[in-house]
C-alpha cells in the first residue's frame, strides 16, 4: 500500500455517500410532506389514489369540514395556557436554581442537585398514578394547574442552565458587587443578558417538550374543555364520527389529514426560523447523562 | 458620585456593617432561588414516589377504603401472562429498533461529520425535522399512510408489484409498522447525539491512519467506532428507556392491538388506570422501573468491561 492509492476512488464514494443520504432524505421528510399536501385534495381522492398529485383539483374543504368537527381551536387555546406559563416559570426559575447552583457555596447544595439529577433519570411513567391521584385529592384533574405545576421547573433545564451559567467568569459578578448589585441584581442584569444564546435554545427546546407533550396531559386532562392540542388530535376519529352523522373512511382520513396539518405547522415553522437554536437545544440534550 | 464619596468616607466601620449584610443575603440568596424548584421536587416527585411504594402493598380501585394485600400485586404480576407479554412486545421492539437505528446513525453521523460533505447543513436540518413533529399528529398519520386498503404505503408497493400488506391489522406486522415510526421519528436525534461524539475524536488519528493505507471503511470499523463506543451506549441506554416506555404510538396507532401485539410495557402500565386497579398499576410501575435501571447498568458495565 503506498500513497498514490488513497488519492484516485475519491468522487465515487462520494456521489454513493450523497445517494444514500439523499434517499434517506427522501423517506424523512416524505410522511410530512405527503400529509400537508394530501390534506388539500379532495377526500374521496385521498383514499381513492393516494398517490396522486393534482394541484388544479385542490380543496379546503378538509379543513372546513375538520374545523367544524373537531375543538381544535380548544385544544390550541389550552396547549397555549400551558405553552406560556409551565413556559415562562420553566424559563425564569430553572436559570435562577441553576445559578444559584453555578455561583454560590451552601449547606445542602450536593443534596439538592442530586434531587436534580434523580428528577432527570426517574422514568415519567413511574409518577403518574400517584401523580394523578395527588390530583384527584387536590380537585386538579382537568385544570390549568395540574397541567402546568407537575415538572414546571424543568430539571434538565436546571441542569444545562448550570453548565452554561458556570462558564461565565466570576469577575462579571465581583465587578457587579462592587457596583452595588443585590444577588439578584447580579443573576438579571449580569448573568442574564451574557447567557442569551444559551436562553435561545432552551427556549425553543421548551416550547417543543410542551407543545408535544403526551402523557401525562391524556392522562389528568381528558375531558374536551381541558384538553391540550395533542389530546384533542390522539382522539380525532372518534372525534369525528361522533360530531359528523353518516361519516365515511374518506372524510375522516381527509379531517384526520388537515387536523396534524394544523398542528404540525406551528412547530415546523419556528424549527424553520430558528434552527440553529433548536440544534443547540437538541445537542445539549443529547449530553444530558 | 457623591454617594460613592460618602460610603468610603464612612470609614472601616460603616464598610464592615455593609459587608455584613450583603454577606449574610449572599449566603441566603441561594436558598432563595433553588425554593422553586425544591417546592415542585417534593410536592410533584417526592410525595407521589413514596406514595406509590405504598400503593403498591394495596388493593385500592380509587374508591373506597384501601385494603393492605402485602407482595399480592407483585406476585400476580410476576405470574402474569399479560404482564410478561407486554414486557416481550417492548423486547421484541428493542430488537427491531436499536441495532437498525444504532448502523443507520452511525453510518449518517459519520458521513455528516466529513466537513468537505457538500449540503451537509441542509441534510442535518432535514434530518432533525421528525424529531421535532408532535409524536400524536404523526402517529395519526402513520395509520393514514399504512392502511391496508387505502394506504400510501400499500399503494407505492402495488407501483412495483407486491402484494398489500396488513401492517396494523395482523400481529406480524404491527410491531415493525410501529418500530418504523419509532425509527423515522428519533433516528434524527440519535444522530445528533453521534456527531457531538465524533467531534471528540482527534483528527490526526485519521491522518495517520491515512499514511498507512487504511481504507476509508478500515478506518470506520477499526477507529470511529471503538472511539463511539461511549457514545454509542449513551444512545442504547436513553433509547432503550424509551423504548419500554413507549405509550403514545400504540395508543394513537393500534391501540395495544391486534391480539395484544403492540400492548407495549407502556401502554399495559396505563391500562391498570384505565381500568381503576391502580395498586396492580403502582407495582407494575415499580417493577418497570427496576427493570429499566438493571437493563441500564447493564450496558454502563459492558462499557466499563471493556474499557
Amino acid at each position: 500500500m503506498t500513497a498514490t492509492v488513497k488519492h484516485e476512488p475519491r468522487s465515487r464514494p462520494r456521489i454513493g455517500s450523497h445517494a444514500f443520504l439523499m434517499l434517506l432524505l427522501a423517506a424523512f421528510l416524505a410522511p410530512v410532506a405527503w400529509a400537508l399536501v394530501s390534506a388539500f385534495k379532495p377526500a374521496g381522492d385521498i383514499v381513492s389514489s393516494p398517490l396522486s398529485f393534482d394541484p388544479s383539483a385542490f380543496t379546503l374543504d378538509n379543513y372546513r369540514a375538520m374545523f367544524q368537527d373537531v375543538p381544535i381551536g380548544q385544544g390550541f387555546a389550552n396547549t397555549a395556557v400551558v405553552l406560556v406559563f409551565k413556559g415562562a416559570i420553566t424559563m425564569f426559575f430553572a436559570p435562577l436554581a441553576a445559578y444559584a447552583f453555578a455561583k454560590y457555596r451552601f449547606v445542602g447544595q450536593n443534596l439538592i442537585f442530586g434531587a436534580v439529577l434523580v428528577t432527570l433519570m426517574l422514568p415519567t411513567i413511574v409518577l403518574i398514578i400517584p401523580l394523578l391521584l395527588e390530583m384527584k385529592a387536590l380537585g386538579w384533574v382537568n385544570t390549568y394547574q395540574a397541567l402546568i405545576l407537575p415538572g414546571a421547573v424543568d430539571a434538565f433545564a436546571i441542569f444545562w442552565m448550570r453548565q452554561v451559567i458556570s462558564a461565565v467568569p466570576d469577575e462579571l459578578m465581583d465587578a457587579a458587587r462592587v457596583d452595588g448589585c443585590g444577588e439578584f441584581g447580579i443573576f438579571w442584569r449580569v448573568i442574564v443578558p451574557v447567557i442569551r444564546p444559551g436562553l435561545a435554545g432552551l427556549g425553543v427546546l421548551t416550547i417543543m417538550n410542551i407543545y408535544n407533550d403526551f402523557v401525562w396531559p391524556v392522562v389528568v386532562a381528558s375531558n374536551e374543555r381541558m384538553a391540550t392540542l395533542q389530546v384533542v388530535l390522539s382522539t380525532l376519529a372518534q372525534n369525528i364520527t361522533g360530531n359528523r352523522i353518516g361519516a365515511d373512511y374518506a372524510t375522516v382520513t381527509g379531517e384526520l389529514l388537515a387536523a396534524s396539518s394544523v398542528a404540525l405547522i406551528p412547530l415546523l415553522v419556528l424549527f424553520i426560523l430558528l434552527q440553529r437554536h433548536f440544534i443547540n437545544g437538541i445537542m445539549a440534550g443529547s449530553v444530558k447523562g | 458620585m457623591t454617594t460613592v464619596a460618602a460610603t468610603h468616607s464612612a470609614g472601616p466601620s460603616g464598610r464592615r456593617r455593609r459587608t455584613s449584610t450583603s454577606g449574610l443575603r449572599r449566603r441566603l440568596a441561594p436558598y432563595v432561588f433553588v425554593l422553586p424548584f425544591v417546592a415542585i421536587f417534593l410536592a410533584f416527585s417526592v410525595y407521589p414516589l413514596f406514595y406509590t411504594a405504598r400503593l403498591s402493598f394495596t388493593n385500592w380501585h380509587g374508591t373506597g377504603a384501601a385494603e393492605w394485600v402485602g407482595w399480592d400485586n407483585y406476585t400476580y404480576l410476576l405470574t402474569s401472562p399479560a404482564f410478561w407479554s407486554s414486557l416481550g412486545n417492548s423486547a421484541v421492539l428493542w430488537l427491531l429498533i436499536i441495532p437498525v437505528q444504532l448502523v443507520l446513525g452511525v453510518l449518517v453521523a459519520v458521513l455528516l461529520g466529513s466537513a468537505k460533505l457538500k449540503l451537509r447543513g441542509l441534510y442535518r436540518v432535514a434530518f432533525i425535522v421528525p424529531f421535532v413533529t408532535p409524536l400524536v399528529a404523526v402517529a395519526q398519520i402513520w395509520v393514514v399512510l399504512f392502511d391496508q386498503h387505502y394506504g400510501a404505503v400499500n399503494a407505492l408497493l402495488g407501483l412495483v408489484g407486491l402484494p398489500d400488506v396488513g401492517w396494523l391489522t395482523t400481529s406480524a406486522w404491527a410491531k415493525p409498522t410501529l418500530a418504523l415510526l419509532f425509527l423515522w421519528k428519533t433516528t434524527g436525534f440519535i444522530v445528533i447525539i453521534l456527531l457531538s461524539g465524533l467531534q471528540s475524536i482527534n483528527g490526526q488519528i485519521y491522518e495517520a491512519a491515512e499514511i498507512d493505507g487504511a481504507s476509508k471503511a478500515r478506518q470506520l470499523w477499526s477507529i470511529t467506532v471503538p472511539l463511539l463506543r461511549r457514545t454509542v451506549m449513551f444512545a442504547v441506554v436513553l433509547q432503550t428507556l424509551a423504548v419500554f416506555q413507549m405509550f403514545a404510538e400504540p395508543f394513537v396507532v393500534t391501540q395495544g392491538g391486534p391480539y395484544n401485539s403492540t400492548t407495549t410495557a407502556g401502554y399495559y402500565l396505563y391500562n391498570h388506570i384505565t381500568r381503576a386497579d391502580l395498586g396492580t398499576g403502582a407495582a407494575n410501575s415499580f417493577l418497570l422501573v427496576i427493570l429499566v435501571m438493571v437493563l441500564s447498568l447493564m450496558f454502563v458495565r459492558m462499557l466499563r468491561a471493556k474499557d
